[in-house]
This record gives structure tokens, C-alpha cells and sequence, in this order.
């Protein structure tokens, strides 16, 4: 997308969301949504590390645990709205994912990989210790009755999350197309090169680790509101680190667009057949996918679909 | 020129699977139907963790409709369930039942199975101002305080209190008097749930709590548990686990020769056939928690017909062959509902939960009757005892006698065997 015309579209995108909150009586849209939007920057964020920089990220669900067991600790302490809910599981993602980049950055390939999952094993297994946020027992999150400009509340976090996916999707954008994304594309193609002509890995390296920890925990600040019963089985559910790992696989990892397509195809494909199929083929559906694309297509669709483009501009 | 052609294959695969799954996904839905019968639609575990429960709960929830429907239906309508997948995940909760409400226009609504899926679903039914049911779900109610939640498993008011109430109770009766007491359980929802009604019956008695410890749920050797539990020399032991957890414990509490007067009490998972085929007579002398059991006392009309037509498909399904546990239950709530709308002739909602708040149902699990926060209005928390358990066979657990209850009183069928072990 040319740069002019991104931000333009963004903002339609933003304003149209909203719109259709008021246009759109049915709520199940705006339910299903969320979820999809959800994924959009949670297949975002673990890009910026897994496809910019290279390095497996196999703890997503840990960081969106993080922001949405934020969100419960600051509601249960002062109620706080939800803009500075986000705000704060942001910054407290991103402050461990700057520690767990200092800590396992030396680590690469599978053993980082390893590493970011045994992450997520010490963060639940504290939070479950944690009584003030409900630890093992789970804790209930009310939503506030009323919101102003939107007559209920997930069409509120409807609109909140499509700014976020449209910020997350931004950021990776700008991320890919600076200096700090030639960067980070230096070090996933060879690190050792890219040390030796200058480039300071380990500091973009937890740039990287900081940014993406702290969009996955934006994801998960409003979730608590979503779901309204928040418990560690659930927030650091194994599924979040899948999707979040496919859908950039599928869409193609390369580009800021590759998770968006991916999530958005995947996110939709589930939210289908949750209420279609059984899901034992839901999940499946997953797996084939999965598998279907990094055979068939192993740089994702926007590879795949830029790899066609360019064979027919050839001819 | 070869090159290119693949390449083309290659993403005409891809859209065709593509397309394929889409259609596949819409035309593998539920089928086209009838706009008569009245609809009553939920979110069951039918994958995931909770699929084993969800699957026999679905069961006895397809024979209410069948019976139902050959009374007659309800308002001389048909009934019709209509249900989603949640994948035992809280998150897909209040996308199936929005949909539910607001696509498939379901006119009556009952939960998932467990706490976790029943919560998320809760701000939904309050902002429709919908009677809800719940199917064992343990004081959902307690912070939303909704007035037409009613959850049918057998907790009574105060579920976190009532659930052990039994095994306390009858630690008071033991001569002498038991002093010393140690509390185990998982690190899970339930287990800290119960442990907290435990050490509250405790300080009430006076008992010394001399262990009290949570552990992780992914936990495999509790041997090393059980040694620390033994070392405490406790007079009672009290366990709030979930069923990977009540066979590990078990077991290594017959391997090391744990010494205890009263032993159990919150263990879910000896209440399931599958198990208890498994242990056999390494049950003798547990104490534990159940609600309902093939006792004389608790023959209520109904349920035996309903458990003959659940065995007999509940092999095919791959569900729990004999379903004492979870099934009469969620036959009954189903029930309740039923019943209340034959009584009052309607859809209404507002109708509907003044009804089931002001009256009295005869359901299989006997009579049920809910107090102001939609839980039991008494407690049937049954405390039961296995006996005589002589081996692994099934049939042994369908007869009278091998679990007898020692609480509530109301029900009791046989006399406590102790101690466990000294």
C-alpha cells in the first residue's frame, strides 16, 4: 500500500467500525469480530519479532495474559477505565518482554524458542499464586452498565480493539519500512553478518522483544471485559500461541500484511466454524491450513500472490 | 514456462481449498429447521479439557428432548436443542450464545458445564433479562447477583461452605474426637474453592490445621505429597483434586501406608465409573463427596428410567456407562425448565424465573427447590463411603451398598467404616 495511503484508509477503517456499531443491531457480528481483530494484533505483534527478526516467540499467550491480568489487578485496585488499562498492560508487557529479551536473547533457534515457553509456565504459575486477581479460582470482571456513544458494551470493545488492530498494524508498518526494520531483517538473514557491519543487534533485538510484548498485552487488556471470568487455564490458553504463530505463517511473515491476512482468514475461518462444523474440524481446519500453506506456499499468501504478480508481469 | 505453471497449480490449490472450506463450513452446519419447535440452545464442552462431561451432559439432554417430545412437547410445540461447541474455552462463550439469542433465535437458554463457561455467558443473558440455567457451575451468582440465575448442582446457598459441610460434620461424630487435620489440593478453581470451605468448618471445630498446601495441577508424583501429609500425622485428611489428581493421590496413599482416620472428601473423578473401575478396592474406606448414588434413599421417580435409556447408548457415545454423576443433573435442569413452562404456559421470561423462585420441581435428582441466589435452597451435597469394593468389575458400583451415603441425614443408607487406616 503506497505510504501516503495507508493512514488515510486507517482512519476510514476506524470511523467505519464505529459507524457500524450504530448501524448494526445484531451484537454475535460485533462478538466475532473482536476475536478476529484480537488475533490481527496479536499475529501483528509476534511478527515484529518471529517474521522481522526471526526468532520463535512460543510465549504470545504469556504476554496477553500479562496485559489482560493488568487490566484485572487495576480494576479490583481503583477501577480504572480502559484507556489506562491499555496504557498500563502495555508498558508492563513490554517492560518483560524487555527483561525476557535481555535474559534469552543469547539463546537462538529452538533453544529461545524453549525459552519464551518456559516464560509463559513461570508467569502462569504466578499469576495462579496470586490471590488479588483471583489466582487458581479464576476472578469475575464486571462491565461497566453504560458507555458513552454506544448503546452496549462489546460494541464499545469492538471499536476499541479495530483501533488497536489499526495501531498494532501501523507500527509494524513504519517498523518494517525504517532503519530499525532493515535492521532487524539484517540479523534474521544472518546475524553474525549483520553484527559485523555494524549493525547492534542485541539492542534491536529488545527493541523488538519490547515492541511485540507490549502490542500482545495491549490484546489482552480489554479481554477481561470480553469474557467477564477471568482464570490462568484460560488467559494462557495454548491456543493464543498457536494462532499466533500460524496466522503470520499463513499470511506470510515477511510483511506487515502477511498477519493481517492471515488472522483475518484464519480468525474467520474459526469464528465460522465454531458455530458451523464440530471442531474437532475446527481445529483441524488449523492444522491443514497450516500444513496446506507452508507446503504450497511456504512465504504465505502475500508471498505467494507477489511471487504471481511478478511471474505475470514477466510474461 | 514449467515454472509458471506450477506456480498457477499451486494457487489454484490454494483457493480451491480455500473455497471448498468455506462452503464446507457453512454447508456442515446445522441443517434447515422446522420454526415450530420450541428452541432451547447452549454451549456445551464437546472438545477440550471438559469434553468427557460435556458429551455425557448433551446425552442426557437429548433424552429430556426425546422424552418431551413423545409427552408431547411443551405448549404442544415440539423442543429442539440447538448447540455449539465451546471447545471447553471461555472465550468462544459469549460469541455461541449472542449468536444463539440474536441468530437462531433461541426462545429458552441453559449453560455449558463448569464455572468457567457458565460466567462469560452471564452479562448476556442480564442484559436480555433471560432466565439462565446452569449446569454445575459453583457461586457464579456470588458477584453478579442476578435474579434469574439457577444453577442445579446440589451446593446449597452457600456452595464453598455446604460442599464440605458433610465431611466435617461427620468428623465430629468420630470417638474420640479428631484434633489435627491436613488440607491438600490443586491449584485449580474448584480445589481452592472447597480448601476454603475446609479450613472455615476447620476453625469452627477447633481441628489444628497441621498441613496446608495447594500443588501445581500438572503435578504427576504425589508420593512426595502424601510423604509430607503422613509426616504431619493428621487425624483427618481432606482433598480437594480433580480426577488425574484423585487417582495419583490415591494410589500413593496406598503405597506409602497413609495412616488417617477419615480420608477424602472434595476428590472429583471417584464419582465416574471409568475410575473407579480402574482403582477398585483401593476405594475401601474413601470418604468423598457425591450426589447421587444407587442407594435405596435416594430411588427418586424417574431416575432409573432415565439412567436404563442413558446406558444403554451411553456405550456407543463413549461417555461415563453408568452417568450417576453429571447426567441425572443435566437432565434435570433441562427438566426445571421444562416444567416451568408448562406450568405457566409461557415464553416469558419475567414469568419464568418468578415461577421457578416461588415453586417446588419433582425432578429426577428428587425434589429441587431454589433459594434467592438461584442456588439449592438446602444443601444435597451427599458425603458417601465406598464399601466392600471386591475388585474392578462395573456391576459391583450399580449395586445398593458399595457407596453408602453417610450425609445428610434425610439420605443416609449405611454407617461409617472407620478409620481409614492407623
Amino acid at each position: 500500500m503506497a505510504a501516503k495511503a495507508f493512514w488515510p484508509v486507517a482512519i476510514a477503517l476506524i470511523l467505519a467500525a464505529i459507524g457500524l456499531t450504530q448501524l448494526l443491531a445484531n451484537e454475535y457480528y460485533f462478538f466475532a469480530a473482536y476475536v478476529v481483530l484480537q488475533f490481527v494484533v496479536l499475529a501483528t505483534a509476534w511478527n515484529i519479532l518471529g517474521g522481522y527478526t526471526g526468532y520463535v516467540n512460543f510465549g504470545s499467550a504469556a504476554f496477553f495474559a500479562v496485559g489482560a491480568y493488568c487490566s484485572v489487578a487495576l480494576i479490583k485496585a481503583f477501577d480504572a477505565p480502559l484507556p489506562v488499562l491499555i496504557l498500563a498492560a502495555g508498558a508492563v508487557s513490554g517492560l518483560i518482554g524487555l527483561a525476557t529479551g535481555y535474559l534469552t536473547l543469547r539463546l537462538k533457534g529452538v533453544y529461545f524458542a524453549i525459552a519464551t515457553l518456559a516464560l509463559a509456565i513461570v508467569l502462569e504459575t504466578f499469576i495462579t499464586n496470586w490471590d488479588f486477581v483471583g489466582g487458581a479460582s479464576g476472578t469475575f470482571v464486571l462491565r461497566p452498565k453504560e458507555v458513552w456513544l454506544f448503546d452496549s458494551y462489546i460494541k464499545f470493545l469492538f471499536a476499541v480493539m479495530m483501533v488497536l488492530a489499526v495501531a498494532a498494524v501501523g507500527i509494524a508498518r513504519s517498523i518494517e519500512r525504517s532503519k530499525l526494520g532493515r535492521g532487524l531483517a539484517a540479523i534474521r538473514d544472518d546475524e553474525v553478518a549483520a553484527e559485523c557491519m555494524g549493525v547492534p543487534t542485541l539492542r534491536l533485538k529488545l527493541l523488538a522483544t519490547t515492541i511485540s510484548g507490549t502490542l500482545m498485552g495491549v490484546a489482552g487488556a480489554p479481554y477481561p471485559y470480553y469474557v467477564t471470568y477471568l482464570d490462568p487455564l484460560s488467559a494462557f490458553n495454548l491456543s493464543y500461541a498457536v494462532n499466533a504463530i500460524a496466522m503470520p505463517m499463513i499470511g506470510g511473515t515477511m510483511t506487515w500484511l502477511g498477519p493481517v491476512v492471515g488472522a483475518l482468514l484464519l480468525g474467520t475461518a474459526q469464528q465460522v466454524a465454531t458455530v458451523t462444523i464440530s471442531s474437532e474440524l475446527n481445529l483441524l481446519i488449523v492444522g491443514v491450513m497450516l500444513v496446506g500453506f507452508v507446503i504450497l506456499a511456504p512465504e504465505g499468501i502475500v508471498g505467494l500472490v507477489r511471487k504471481t504478480i511478478r511471474r505475470g508481469r514477466r510474461r | 514456462m514449467t515454472r509458471t505453471g506450477g506456480e498457477r497449480i499451486r494457487a489454484w490449490a490454494l483457493a480451491g481449498a480455500l473455497i471448498v472450506a468455506t462452503i464446507g463450513a457453512a454447508a456442515w452446519g446445522p441443517g434447515a429447521r422446522a420454526a415450530d419447535p420450541i428452541r432451547v440452545g447452549f454451549g456445551m464442552a464437546l472438545t477440550g479439557g471438559l469434553a468427557a462431561a460435556g458429551k455425557a451432559a448433551l446425552l442426557a439432554m437429548e433424552i429430556w428432548a426425546q422424552d418431551t417430545n413423545d409427552a408431547g412437547g411443551l405448549l404442544g410445540r415440539e423442543v429442539a436443542l440447538v448447540y455449539y461447541d465451546d471447545q471447553s474455552n471461555p472465550a468462544n462463550v459469549p460469541g455461541i450464545y449472542t449468536k444463539l439469542l440474536s441468530i437462531d433465535q433461541v426462545d429458552l437458554v441453559v449453560s455449558g458445564y463448569g464455572t468457567n463457561l457458565i460466567a462469560p455467558a452471564m452479562p448476556i443473558m442480564m442484559s436480555r433479562d433471560l432466565v439462565f440455567m446452569g449446569l454445575f457451575g459453583l457461586a457464579v451468582n456470588e458477584q453478579f447477583d442476578y435474579d434469574n440465575y439457577f444453577q442445579i448442582m446440589p451446593a446449597g446457598p452457600d456452595p464453598r461452605l455446604d460442599w464440605s459441610r458433610g465431611f466435617f460434620s461427620l468428623a465430629e461424630t468420630l470417638a474420640p474426637k479428631p484434633k489435627t487435620l491436613a488440607i491438600v489440593g490443586a491449584d485449580a478453581e474448584f480445589s481452592r474453592n472447597a480448601m476454603i470451605g475446609a479450613r472455615a468448618h476447620a476453625e469452627a471445630a477447633a481441628l489444628e490445621i497441621v498441613y496446608d498446601r495447594t500443588y501445581p495441577p500438572a503435578t504427576v508424583d504425589y508420593s512426595p505429597i502424601v510423604r509430607a501429609i503422613q509426616a504431619t500425622k493428621p487425624n483427618l485428611v481432606y482433598v480437594a483434586s480433580y480426577p488425574p489428581d484423585s487417582v495419583g493421590i490415591l494410589r500413593a496413599a496406598k503405597e506409602i501406608g497413609l495412616k488417617a482416620r477419615m480420608f477424602g472428601g472434595g476428590m472429583v473423578g471417584l464419582q465416574y465409573a471409568s475410575i473407579q473401575t480402574k482403582l477398585g478396592p483401593m476405594l475401601n474406606g474413601i470418604v468423598n463427596y457425591d450426589f447421587w448414588v444407587p442407594e435405596p434413599t435416594l430411588n427418586f421417580p424417574g431416575i432409573n428410567e432415565f439412567l436404563a435409556k442413558y446406558q444403554a447408548v451411553a456405550g456407543d457415545a463413549g461417555v461415563d456407562p453408568l452417568g450417576y454423576y453429571l447426567p441425572p443433573y443435566a437432565y434435570s435442569y433441562v427438566q426445571v425448565l421444562g416444567q416451568a413452562v408448562e406450568a405457566t404456559q409461557s415464553l416469558d421470561h419475567k414469568i419464568l424465573g418468578a415461577y421457578i423462585h416461588g415453586h417446588e420441581f419433582d425432578t429426577v435428582v428428587g425434589k429441587v427447590e431454589f433459594g434467592a441466589n438461584g442456588e439449592w435452597a438446602r444443601t444435597r451435597v451427599l458425603l458417601v463411603q465406598f464399601q466392600g469394593i471386591e475388585d474392578k468389575s462395573l456391576e459391583q458400583f450399580t449395586r445398593p451398598g458399595s457407596r453408602v451415603v453417610l450425609y445428610p441425614e434425610e439420605w443416609v443408607s449405611g454407617t461409617l467404616d472407620y478409620p481409614y487406616a492407623e
